[in-house]
């Protein structure tokens, strides 16, 4: 098989940004995914069976058989978990990735969210980390990410933000009913609020239509390619130039070495199930926080017993997501219009300066709220079967509202993914084991953040409220998972460079959520887009013809 | 040579008797007392009951569904392996093929819906460039042409951009109906049985609303009429006053209005769903509260001689009603019969005697528009 | 021919007898418990029941796809939820006075709560989500909460070649 300058290993958020710098740098270049090209019929908008709830399986990859993976509880039990299990910590395998059927908030870190230590202090027992580099380094990366890929949305009511030199390219929607509420609400109380921006076309963009405001969002796939994800966007702008071929339901397996500890390319099981390889100058592994570490690790050689870039046990440590809590608000009147997508307004008034809190969260109103979702939410002290939870599910289903958003979590070292030592998935090849939580300090966050979700519903008149705060008994890392192969200078503390390069392996790249090294009170998507842009420049910076030297 | 010939053939030879004897068990199966056979298997019971339940009971399931011996095995091997799906569902070329079927009983329905605009084909819908250079191609065009197709956007139409030429990728499909007989008519809908009268009328407001269901493509299956939305309407902040004939819920489906676009008015004040802002036709001014079976017929969509049923044929500013331009597609035209109002025509204002309502039109309260 | 054609016949209609009931999975027995079962977690009122809905289709459709894993769980708890019925009123659940199947359920939520709780989950899955399964039936669970189904959404007016729509 030709060699190519550069093998791209996931085509998700981060891996179709850089499959198409790359390529429209010149290099050749081939994206490997394990998963197909799907479209809005493989899942018609199936409420049981999507990315997010999954109880008839995963819309959009991995199939049930033949991916497991092992979770290891508080308690130490350990036990084989399907994809389609909430503790699986799935991300779609897809081109596009998460981004085929993700909710699309498009959010820019804060400045405060890169330097956590300087700004707050590591609590005892965490492994809080500045980055080594600065929401100002980053920040034509996101203005990148936000024109090339489309983001709608107004921040110029939100005092918080980072500087910006321009406004996002798309209107943010026109407000629903929950906007209209809560909207006074937060002014009442002193607060902030805004429209969120959305990676998604409330006007034509980029060649494609505006949203068309359906009751499904998040978790599915959308049918007027009004989302902007990699598969509509960069993807096939990287096949356009011809230097990018695309490898579907392609699994790579190892990073392949050579003896003088460069890697040679990488070794990968092909659609009919037969192991091949393809050779290359360069290696991008852009998998996601979970799978990226796995691969590493299973890439071992003489020279990496213990995997590549792992030579002091840093791969698969720091392993985080987000931890959810909020506030369900019952309501007097109807707050529900049918109007998607849900989500439409936030603060970012609780994401850093609480004394006493190392950080917070955003906090905004839920994407969408099918009628399966309600069946647990409805007000405390409600049967939980019978007439009366019937009767309650159509009190209730259009007059609430949740609010709720992704508290920063506080990194731990023992947060991690390892291999297990007995599990292999259906190719043979070790599968991830998931242990260890967030830093309990991440869970008094969680709990202010929900009373302040609480006292807003409170404040726009509802009538009952209950908080969501339940403590997770492992790490939630889910589709927002980050943080297993650490950004940093120290090569003893970190897995890659700056700029995204393995310390130990010069050819090697890690460009995904794993080189967060604190994963920011917001959904990643917008931060992993602008990583890849600015570590692709730098990548393509430091090519010269035939290889890359730094 | 000769041995490995004499096995090869001996394998054919066993191959085709059992092939001949699926198909004839089938054929034999199937066609028994009325599609009874069908039922026998289990995963077939459903299907076959509702029909049975239906108004078309005294037809076999022969009668509509594929006969050719592909489907024969097909059907047989999906049964012994057990691999059934979790439901039973048509695929395009059987939904095309049963639409031969409904003409040889529904001949004048076939023939008027074969010359309106609702019998569009695949290559009408889908290769028109005026569309397809202006809007991009997406698997939402399904909704309401071709929701019977199995796949995405990109396996019917190519290239997926607005630089065409446009071609249909599965060429037997470019000649057939994007929206046939089953995009609006629910076959197997329970409902006493009907014989065929002796003469049919397919005349305005006829229209059988027994059968009347919209196939939803996302979830595979029809929704009668009586359960689908009539939609509430607003012509900027005013509500709309929409005809409650819920036989129009099947037309609102696919003519339907939008929300407001951003930056618009009706955004920046959160009025609702507004009439003309997606493909709907809500009557405003003078039609009102019209219903769209007022004056279309369903299968053909025409409307020429309707106007003759309310207005007298010379109108009193001696306009022939048949004969006036009634220009639909332009929303700005001033003979545009959905949104013509009084003052389009007086334009110095409404003579006194003419603020009257009919037994069509309810009174309509005038706004600035 | 008509001799292959009668081959073909019995061995077709011979499959039938590999199971008589008219459900995939279940014994007619076994829905029938399901059903009253299903039947007290969401009972009729203005709105049907869990069963008048199509949750034991659902079910039953499920234990030959994604539910597989829990078809012994099912034939288990069915034959509990039986046995307390006969233990309390002398009958299977189905046949039990409704007045007692309430109780019968209690006792069964109490002692067998796993598999309670399953079927209380698939039940709500049935009976909420997507029609497509066998359940919810005419998306009637849907129009209960007040929910359009299928949605009305027009299609954007926008001309992308002139670069923003209009």
């Amino acid at each position: 098989m030709n060699r190519v300058n550069a093998v791209i290993v996931g085509a998700g958020a981060a891996g179709g940004i850089v499959a198409k710098q790359l390529a429209a740098a010149g290099l050749s270049v081939v994206l490997l995914e394990r998963g197909p090209w799907y479209t809005p019929a493989d899942c018609r908008k199936d409420d049981l069976r999507n990315q997010r709830t999954t109880v008839l399986g995963n819309a959009f990859g991995p199939e049930d058989l033949g991916f497991p993976r092992v979770v290891v509880d508080a308690g130490g039990v350990a036990r084989i978990v399907r994809p389609s299990d909430s503790a699986y910590q799935n991300n779609a395998a897809c081109v596009g990735g998460g981004t085929l059927s993700y909710g699309a908030q498009a959010w820019r870190y804060m400045p405060q969210d890169f330097r956590m230590k300087s700004v707050y202090g590591a609590p005892a027992g965490s492994s809080l980390e500045d980055w080594p580099i600065g929401y100002g380094d980053l920040e034509p990366f996101y203005d990148q990410a936000e024109y090339e890929i489309g983001v709608s949305g107004d921040y110029a009511p939100d005092p918080f933000h980072g500087p910006r030199k321009r406004r996002l390219p798309m209107p943010p929607l026109p407000a629903n009913r929950e906007w209209e509420i809560l909207e006074p609400a937060a002014r009442r109380l002193g607060l902030h609020p805004f429209a969120i921006p959305m990676l998604r076309n409330s006007v034509p963009y980029n060649d494609r239509g505006p949203c068309m405001r359906c009751r499904w969002c998040v978790g599915f796939a959308c049918e007027v390619d009004a989302k902007n994800g990699s598969q509509n966007t960069v993807i096939p702008q990287a096949l356009a130039t011809g230097n990018c071929e695309l490898r579907m339901r392609c699994t790579a397996t190892e990073i392949l070495m050579d003896e003088r500890g460069h890697a040679r390319g990488v070794e990968y099981i092909n659609e009919d199930g037969r192991r091949e390889q393809q050779l290359s100058d360069v290696v991008v592994v852009s998998a996601c926080a979970i799978e990226s570490a796995r691969l590493l690790l299973n890439s071992k050689s003489r020279l990496f017993p213990n995997g590549l870039g792992n030579r002091y046990d840093q791969v698969g440590r720091h392993l985080q997501g987000h931890y959810y809590t909020g506030a369900l608000g019952y309501f007097d009147h109807d707050t529900y219009d049918d109007v998607g997508p849900g989500a439409s307004i936030a603060l970012c008034d609780y994401n850093h300066g609480t004394p006493g809190l190392c950080g917070g969260g955003m906090l905004a109103n839920e994407f969408i709220r099918l009628p399966i979702h309600m069946i647990d939410r409805l007000p405390p002290g409600t049967p939980r079967w019978g007439q009366g939870h019937k009767q309650a599910m159509r009190e209730w289903h259009r007059r609430t509202i949740v609010v709720m958003g992704p508290t920063q979590q506080i990194p731990t070292a023992e947060a991690r993914v390892t291999l297990d030592p007995a599990v292999r998935d259906k190719w043979g090849a070790p599968v991830a084991r998931i242990q260890g939580n967030s830093h309990p300090h991440t869970f008094e966050i969680g709990a202010v953040q929900a009373k302040r979700a609480q006292a807003w519903l409170q404040e726009a008149g509802a009538i009952h409220t209950a908080l969501m705060n339940s403590r997770p008994q492992m790490i939630s890392a889910g589709q927002h998972q980050a943080g297993t192969c650490r950004m940093g200078n120290d090569p003893r503390a970190s897995v890659v460079t700056p700029n995204c390069q393995l310390h130990d392996v010069e050819n090697v790249f890690v460009i995904d959520g794993s080189v967060h090294v604190s994963n920011g009170g917001f959904n990643p998507a917008l931060t992993i887009m602008a990583i890849a842009y600015y570590a692709s420049a730098a990548l393509v910076r430091g090519w010269k013809g035939t290889r890359y030297r730094s | 040579m000769k041995r490995v010939f004499f096995h090869v053939a001996l394998a054919a030879g066993i191959l085709i008797l059992c092939a001949a004897g699926a198909i004839g068990g089938a054929t034999y199966y199937y066609t028994s007392q009325r599609g009874a056979g069908c039922a026998g298997c289990h995963e077939m019971a459903d299907y076959v009951g509702a029909v049975h339940a239906s108004s078309h009971r005294s037809v076999g399931c022969f009668d509509c569904h594929s006969t050719g011996w592909a489907a024969k095995l097909r059907h047989t091997a999906v049964h012994l392996s057990g691999r059934t799906p979790e439901a039973i569902r048509l695929r395009d070329v059987d939904v095309v093929e049963m639409t031969a079927k409904c003409q040889s009983c529904h001949q004048r329905e076939y023939a008027t819906w074969r010359a309106g605009p609702h019998s569009a084909t695949y290559a009408q819908i889908f290769t028109n460039a005026q569309q397809n250079a202006t809007r991009r191609l997406m698997d939402d065009c399904f909704r309401c042409h071709g929701m019977q197709f199995s796949g995405s956007i990109g396996d019917i139409v190519q290239p997926q951009s607005l630089n065409g030429p446009w071609r249909i990728v599965r060429a037997g499909l470019a000649s057939e109906p994007t929206m046939p007989c089953q995009a609006c008519h629910w076959i197997h809908r329970e409902g006493l049985p009907v014989s065929k009268p002796v003469a049919r009328f397919s005349v305005a407001g006829a229209a059988d609303g027994e059968s009347l269901a919209f196939f939803d493509r996302r979830e595979q299956m029809h929704f009668a009429i009586a359960e689908l939305p009539l939609p509430q309407i607003f012509d900027r902040a005013r509500p709309v006053n929409v005809s409650p004939d819920q036989r129009q819920a099947l037309c609102y489906q696919c003519h339907a209005p939008r929300q407001p676009d951003a930056e618009s008015a009706a955004a920046r004040n959160n009025w609702g769903a507004q009439a003309g802002s997606g493909d709907d036709r809500t009557p405003l001014g003078v039609h009102e509260g019209i219903s769209c079976f007022t004056c279309h017929s369903g299968h053909g969509e025409s409307t020429r001689a309707s106007c003759a049923t309310c207005h007298p044929v010379m109108s009193d500013c001696g306009l022939a009603v048949e004969k006036m331009d009634t220009t639909y597609a332009n929303p700005a035209s001033k003979h545009n019969i959905h949104w013509v109002k009084c003052q389009d025509c007086h334009t110095h204002g409404v003579p006194r005697s003419m603020h009257r309502g009919s037994e069509f039109v309810k009174p309509i309260q005038w706004n600035e528009r | 021919m008509a001799g292959t054609a009668a081959t073909g016949a019995v061995c077709i209609t011979g499959c039938s007898w590999r199971n008589s009931s008219r459900w995939e999975f279940l014994s007619n027995a076994q829905a029938e418990t399901l059903a009253a079962l299903a039947d007290q977690i969401i009972p009729e009122d203005d709105f049907p029941s869990a069963s008048q809905a199509g949750v034991v289709v659902y079910i039953d459709r499920q234990l030959m796809g994604p539910y597989r894993r829990h078809r012994g769980a099912y034939q288990g708890g069915i034959e509990s939820a039986d046995q307390i019925s006969r233990k309390f009123c002398g009958v299977a659940l189905a046949q039990a006075r409704p007045t007692m199947r309430q109780e019968v359920v209690s006792a069964l939520a109490e002692r067998f709560r796993e598999f309670f709780e399953m079927v209380r989950e698939h039940t709500m899955e049935g009976y909420y989500g997507s029609p497509r399964h066998g359940g919810n039936r005419d998306a009637v669970s849907w129009r209960m909460l007040g929910l359009k189904e299928p949605p009305l959404r027009g299609r954007a007016h926008y001309d992308l070649s002139k670069g923003r729509g209009s």
